[in-house]
C-alpha cells in the first residue's frame, strides 16, 4: 500500500533540536505543498478526461459509440464527435491520473476520496451509453419476455424485429439467445415494459447502483482485512476501465460483482451459508462468479458452505426452470458457447500472431482451457494449504480473462475487487499489468488514426 | 516447524482435514517460482501485445493508403468508403468500395478498387476491381463489370466477367 507517513522524530538536543524541528516543519511543508498540488491536478484530470468522453461521446456519430436513443441530448450541443484520438489521449490521461491519485491515496482524506468517485461514477451515469451495445441486447432480452412473450433462451432478438430496441442490438448478436443467467434476465423484465428510453435509464440505474453497492462492500471488506479503504475503494471506483467501460456501458458485470462482494464479505464475516449463497445466485446472474465457490470451499471447509450453495442454485434453477424451462438453467451451454468467440483483443489472438498464425485454432481453445485448469488445480490446492481464498479466487478469474479468446474491457475488472481486498499483492500488480496491456492494445488509432 | 493455526469455523474436523487460518510458512521457494512464472507470462504477454500493436498500426498505415489511392484513382473526395480486408488469405490484398456519385453510403452504383502490394508515397497498387450495384452486399453473384486483375482473378466468377444486371441502372460509370 502506498502510504505518505511522516519522517521518524529525531532525538537532538537545545538548538540543535529547534533547527531540525524547523528543517523538518520547512521539508514536511514544501512536501506537503507538493503532494497537494499533486492531488488537485489528478483530480482535475481526472474529471476532465471523463467529462471529454462522456461529453464528446453524447454528439454521437462516433464508431466508438453505439447508436442509441438521445438520452443524453441536452449534453450534445456542448461537444464534438468523440474520434479515436482525442478517446485514447483522455484515457491516457485519465489512467495516469489515476496512477498518480493512487500513489498519494495515503494523504487523501476520507471524504475527497469516496466523493471524487461518487463524481466519477455520477458523470458517467448522466451521458450516453458507451463503447458496447451489450445493454440494448440486455433490454431486447428483458422485451421479448415481458412484452412479447417469447424466450429469451430460445430466440435471439430478431424475434422481435418490429421491436423500437431492435435497431440499436449489436449485428452479431440478433439471431443469439441470450448467454446471461435467469436470474438476471428476470431481474431486467420489469425495465422491458418501461420503454425503450425507460428501460435504458432503468439500466443505467441498476449499473450504478450495483456499482455503488459493490465499493461499499470492498470498502468494507478492506477496512476488515486492516487494509487502507481508500486505496481499495478508489483502485476499483475510479478504475477508467470500471468508469467508462462497465459503468458507460451499464454492464450486468457490475451486478455480478455486486454478488461477488456480498459472497465474500458474509465469508469474511464467516456466515459462510449466505456467503456461498451469495457467490451461487451471483453464477445466475453471470456464470463467472461461480469459480469464487470451489476456492471459497477448499479454505472453510464448512458444511454452510456446501448447504448454503445448494440451497441457493436449488431456488435459483428453480426460477429459471419455471421462468425459461431447461434452458434457462443450462449454465454451462451458455459458457461453451462464448467460449468458442474470437475476439481481436485477446491474449490468445495476441500470441496466435506474434506466431504467424491469422489466429486462434480448435486445437488452440483446447490448450488454453488446459492452462486454466492447470492454474486452478495449483490455487485450489494453495487455498487447501492456507493461502488466502479471496486471492486465489481472484487468480482464478484474471487467469479465465487471460485465456479467454473472447476479451472485452469489463472482463479484466472482474479480479480487481478481490485484488484490493486480498493478501497476496502480486494479484493486484498483475490485474493492473493485464488492465494495462490491454490499453496498450487500443492505442494503434493513435498512431495511425484511419479517417 | 509448527502446524499453522486452524479456524475454530469447523471444530468437528479431524486437525488434519481442519482448515487452515493461514499458509504454513515455508523457506519461499513456492512463492518465488510463482513469482519468476509469472514474471515470464507478463513479459511475454508484454512482448505479444506489443507485436500485435505495431502490426495494427502498419494495418492502419496500409488502410489509409488505401482509402487515398481509391479517392486518387476515382477523383472523388468521399468519407464513406468501405474496405474489406482479406481474413481468409491472411495477406495484404484489401478491396475498397465507395460510391461512383455523392449519396449515403452504398446508395449508388460502387466502385470497388483491389488494392495489393506495399504503400508508397502514400499510395497503393491497384491491379483491377468490379461495380456493385446499389444497396448491394460485395458478393460474387452482385459484382459486374470486372477489370484488370479482378477479372482474371475470378472476382466475378469463374468466367471473369460477369453482365450487368439488366434492372439496375448505371451511375456514372
Amino acid at each position: 500500500m502506498n502510504q505518505i507517513s511522516n519522517p521518524p522524530p529525531l532525538a537532538l538536543e537545545g538548538a540543535a533540536a529547534q533547527g531540525a524541528t524547523v528543517s523538518l516543519a520547512r521539508v514536511t511543508g514544501v512536501r506537503s505543498r507538493r503532494v497537494t498540488g499533486a492531488l488537485v491536478l489528478a483530480t482535475i484530470v481526472l474529471l476532465a478526461a471523463t467529462l471529454e468522453i462522456v461529453i464528446d461521446g453524447a454528439v454521437g456519430h462516433s464508431p466508438l459509440i453505439p447508436k442509441s436513443p438521445q438520452i443524453a441530448g441536452w449534453l450534445s450541443g456542448v461537444g464534438e464527435r468523440l474520434g479515436f484520438r482525442v478517446f485514447l489521449i483522455a484515457l491516457l490521461a485519465d489512467i495516469a491520473a489515476y496512477a498518480l491519485f493512487l500513489s498519494l491515496i495515503g494523504s487523501v482524506p476520507r471524504r475527497l476520496a469516496i466523493v471524487l468517485v461518487a463524481a466519477l461514477n455520477m458523470i458517467v451515469f448522466a451521458g450516453p451509453i458507451l463503447f458496447s451495445t451489450d445493454v440494448f441486447s440486455y433490454i431486447a432480452y428483458a422485451r421479448m419476455g415481458a412484452s412479447h412473450g417469447l424466450n429469451p433462451y430460445l430466440h435471439g432478438p430478431f424475434t422481435i424485429h418490429s421491436d423500437p430496441v431492435y435497431k440499436y442490438v449489436g449485428s452479431d448478436w440478433v439471431r443469439v439467445p441470450t448467454a446471461y443467467g435467469p436470474i438476471y434476465t428476470l431481474i431486467t423484465y420489469p425495465l422491458g415494459l418501461l420503454g425503450l428510453a425507460g428501460a435504458l435509464w432503468g439500466m443505467k440505474l441498476l449499473a450504478l447502483a450495483a456499482s455503488a453497492g459493490t465499493l461499499w462492500l470492498t470498502w468494507r471488506c478492506a477496512a476488515k482485512r486492516a487494509l487502507d479503504p481508500r486505496f481499495a475503494l478508489f483502485a476499483v471506483g475510479a478504475n477508467p476501465l470500471y468508469v467508462t467501460y462497465a459503468l458507460g456501458g451499464a454492464h450486468n458485470d457490475l451486478i455480478m460483482l455486486l454478488f461477488m462482494m456480498v459472497g465474500v464479505t458474509f465469508a469474511l464475516q464467516e456466515r459462510d451459508a449466505s456467503a456461498a449463497s451469495a457467490i451461487i445466485a451471483g453464477a445466475f446472474i453471470k456464470a463467472t462468479v461461480g469459480v469464487l465457490w470451489p476456492f471459497m470451499l477448499a479454505s472453510r471447509r464448512t458444511l454452510g458452505t456446501v448447504g448454503g450453495a445448494l440451497g441457493a442454485a436449488a431456488l435459483c434453477a428453480l426460477a429459471g426452470y419455471l421462468a425459461f424451462g431447461v434452458h434457462g438453467v443450462d449454465l454451462v451451454a451458455a459458457l461453451n458457447r462464448d467460449a468458442a468467440l474470437v475476439s481481436t483483443d485477446s491474449f490468445p489472438t495476441e500470441i496466435a500472431h506474434l506466431f504467424g498464425k491469422p489466429g486462434v485454432f480448435p486445437v488452440d481453445h483446447v490448450m488454453l482451457k488446459a492452462g486454466l485448469v492447470l492454474v486452478a488445480v495449483h490455487m485450489l490446492w494453495r487455498t487447501w494449504r492456507g493461502y488466502d481464498w479471496v486471492a486465489a479466487s481472484g487468480w482464478a478469474l484474471l487467469a479465465i480473462s487471460v485465456t479467454s479468446t473472447w476479451l472485452l474491457a469489463w472482463y479484466i475488472l472482474w479480479p480487481l475487487p478481490l485484488a484490493v481486498v486480498s493478501r497476496d499483492r502480486r494479484l493486484l500488480i498483475a490485474t493492473f499489468a493485464v488492465q494495462a496491456l490491454f490499453v496498450i492494445h487500443q492505442t494503434s488509432p493513435l498512431f495511425a488514426p484511419v479517417s | 516447524m509448527s502446524r499453522p493455526a486452524v479456524t475454530d469455523a469447523s471444530p468437528r474436523w479431524p486437525a488434519w482435514l481442519a482448515p487452515l487460518a493461514s499458509e504454513r510458512p515455508g523457506r519461499g521457494d513456492l512463492r518465488r517460482a510463482e513469482t519468476t512464472i509469472l514474471v515470464l507470462i507478463g513479459l511475454f504477454l508484454l512482448v505479444a501485445t506489443i507485436n500485435d500493436t505495431v502490426r495494427k498500426i502498419d494495418t492502419n498505415h496500409r488502410l489509409i493508403a488505401d482509402l487515398h489511392t481509391w479517392r486518387t484513382i476515382t477523383g472523388h473526395d468521399y468519407r464513406n468508403l468501405s474496405v474489406e480486408q482479406d481474413l481468409k488469405g491472411y495477406s495484404t490484398r484489401e478491396i475498397v468500395c465507395g460510391n461512383t456519385r455523392p449519396g449515403p453510403p452504398g446508395e449508388h452504383v460502387q466502385i470497388c478498387l483491389v488494392m495489393t502490394g506495399p504503400v508508397v508515397h502514400g499510395l497503393r497498387s491497384t491491379h483491377g476491381g468490379y461495380y456493385l450495384p446499389p444497396r448491394a452486399q460485395d458478393l460474387p453473384r452482385n459484382r459486374y463489370g470486372c477489370f484488370g486483375a479482378a477479372a482474371s482473378g475470378g472476382f466475378c466468377g469463374p468466367t471473369g466477367v460477369t453482365a450487368k444486371p439488366k434492372s439496375l441502372s448505371y451511375e456514372g460509370e
